[in-house]
């Protein structure tokens, strides 16, 4: 019993041991940790790689480990003019973000290690882009077929880098500059453009305002045109109604109604500038003509 | 195994006494050992940390309950504790009445949209770590990542967008859509980073076109102004025939009423006198007549010529015309 237990502990402090030794990079014990990878090199040549997390075994002594970094990496390049297929001349910048697939092949590319890698992107994206950015449009590139643009550029990269052990995962423009001294051009089209809406929509108002009022007139004279003729259907209706009561009433005596509507006119016309020549024999004078004292019989 | 034969049974006790003491010992020691191991494993938790669980460097699995916690011992397990409650910010661009910025912060703000103009503006990023395990040991340095991101994002989407969508109310969708593409790329990355939001804060026109812009504004008011002056026009007008139909309607009903009462009055008049008449028709004619003439020869020069007698018929015909004009 006792020998068991103390079996074990003195089993699990070799153990310890080993893994704590294999952590500060002696003994016979592999870690890689996540986020990295590792080759081992036996004589300077490589026998195993180690790109999953866990422990591995080795020769030690004879062997010695070189780590690298399993993350995605960030890389960003100077921005960097060139030319589109409508011989505009942008600015552009672009980020890549890319990790080691594979540390054998990336090794035996980059002894000396990152800062060659990085200028190894470097000179494959910029060229890729700039193939691919001669063929499109400044138009296309920084609007309208930026994805496919980036996408392409991404493409491209990872075929030619994944020799290297290189995996891209994205080329990505972050910024397109307008070619130094072309910006006065964008800004003076602006302006022509602002100035043309700023004329359409006085233009528009000038308009919509011409035709509220010609409306506003139109019903108001056809408003007032209504009423004119109700009010003449109403004053014909009078005449009509006053002309039907004179009739029913003269309808009694039409005869006395002309003498009587007569001497309505005669009071009416006759006046100050009226010269009657009259014979005395008129009915009204007739006395002046035979007067007897005494009345007719 | 050959023993002493002359042992007393005093000597045996004693020493199976110390043999049982030496056992003791030894799995005390032992016990004492394996916890004091045990205790590296114990760590502690905050409230907004999360701590990632390695074995043998590789990735078991996310704590995120705060407290007092345990892991196998190193150098079986470790733990790596990640903040994941706090919010960062970046900002881009910048701001105006902020202090001259540098012509990095103006390349930063300089964009163009799909109708190729250019618009200025600065926006700000709030992020925090949605996956500690990701952000840890996927990404190497996630913050220059972001920054190049979201500018790429911002871009694009302005890009797809004009000026005038830009600078009006749909700069809540380009936040959103901004939001969208940026959180697809960040997730491309593995970066285990979620993008709380996206906002826009200063969106301008360039400043050597920004009267132009203001004159467009001045040129909608200019047409609100102008169709609000002829709808006050209208408002005016309509009433006012409204109310001369009114008039005209009223004074044409008073016109009517007032002959038909015209009318009837005269008609009973007449009905009145006629029937006088029907009685002596001769009495009232003459006396008619008479008051008539009473009435209009006053006023009349009256002639009274015996026929036959030599008077020349002379009509002044150039003299009526004048008369007429009096």
């Amino acid at each position: 019993m006792r020998r068991i237990v103390f079996g074990l502990l003195v089993i699990s402090a070799i153990f310890a041991a080993l893994v704590w030794a294999g952590e500060v990079g002696v003994g016979p014990v592999v870690i890689t940790r996540e986020g990295e990878q590792k080759i081992v090199l036996l004589f300077g040549s490589p026998v195993s790689v180690q790109t999953e997390p866990g422990l591995s075994l080795r020769v030690p002594f004879v062997s010695n480990v070189v780590s690298f970094d399993r993350r995605f990496l960030y890389f960003n390049s100077e921005p960097q003019q060139m030319q589109t297929r409508d011989a505009e001349r942008p600015v552009v910048d672009h980020y890549v973000v890319w990790r080691i697939a594979d540390p054998l092949k990336f090794f035996a590319s980059f002894p000396s290690g990152m800062s060659q890698a990085e200028a190894q992107i470097d000179r494959v994206t910029r060229s890729d882009l700039r193939e691919v950015v001669g063929t499109k449009t400044l138009a296309e590139v920084v609007t309208t077929e930026r994805e496919q643009v980036m996408r392409a550029i991404t493409d491209k990269s990872a075929a030619s880098l994944a020799e290297f052990g290189i995996e891209v995962r994205d080329v990505r423009i972050n910024r397109t500059e307008l070619p130094p001294g072309t910006e006065e051009n964008v800004y003076a089209r602006m302006r022509s453009q602002r100035e043309q809406l700023a004329r359409k929509y006085r233009a528009e108002g000038e308009q919509e305002g011409r035709r509220i009022r010609a409306e506003a007139d139109r019903d108001a004279r056809v408003t007032v045109a209504d009423a004119q003729r109700d009010a003449d259907v109403l004053r014909g209706e009078g005449e009509a109604e006053s002309a039907r009561i004179y009739a029913e009433a003269h309808a009694i005596a039409p005869e006395f109604y002309g003498f009587v509507r007569r001497l309505d006119a005669y009071k009416k016309t006759i006046g100050a500038q009226t010269t009657l020549v009259v014979p005395p024999s008129n009915d009204f004078f007739e006395l002046l003509e035979s007067f007897t004292p005494k009345a007719a019989p | 195994m050959a023993r002493e034969p002359q042992e007393s049974p005093e000597e045996r006790v004693r020493k199976s006494v110390a043999r049982t003491i030496a056992n003791l010992t030894v799995l005390l020691i032992s016990l004492g050992v394996l916890g004091a191991w045990a205790y590296f494993g114990i760590y502690q938790l905050e409230p907004g940390q999360a701590a990632v669980i390695l074995r043998f460097g590789k990735y078991v699995h996310t704590v995120s309950q705060p407290g007092l916690r345990w892991h196998l011992p190193p150098p079986i397990e470790d733990h790596e504790v990640v903040n994941v409650a706090s919010i960062d910010r970046e900002e881009f661009g910048y701001l105006t009445g902020d202090a001259e910025p540098t012509s990095e912060e103006k390349l930063e703000a300089a964009m163009q949209t799909s109708d190729a103009n250019i618009v200025h503006l600065s926006f700000v990023v709030q992020y925090r770590i949605k996956d500690a395990f990701q952000a840890r040991y996927r990404i190497a340095d996630p913050r220059p990542v972001l920054r190049d991101a979201a500018q790429a994002a911002v871009r694009g989407v302005v890009g797809r967008n004009t000026i005038d969508d830009v600078l009006s109310e749909k700069r809540g969708i380009v936040e959103t859509e901004t939001q969208e593409v940026l959180q697809d790329t960040l997730d491309h990355y593995e970066s285990g980073l979620a993008v709380l939001g996206i906002e826009l804060q200063d969106v301008q026109p360039p400043e050597s076109v920004r009267a132009a812009f203001d004159d467009v504004l001045g040129a909608v008011q200019d047409r609100n102004r102008t169709v609000n002056e002829a709808q006050g026009y209208a408002n005016e007008v309509l009433p006012k025939s409204r109310a001369q139909s009114v008039e005209l309607i009223e004074s044409a009903r008073g016109y009517r009423d007032a002959r038909i009462a015209e009318a009837t009055g005269q008609a009973s008049r007449f009905r009145a006198i006629a029937s006088e008449y029907q009685k002596a028709p001769e009495v009232v004619r003459t006396r008619l007549f008479l008051e008539t003439m009473e009435d209009v020869l006053p006023s009349v020069r009256t002639v009274i010529v015996e026929p036959g007698t030599a008077v020349m018929p002379y009509l002044p015909l150039d003299e009526r015309p004048k008369e007429v004009a009096k």
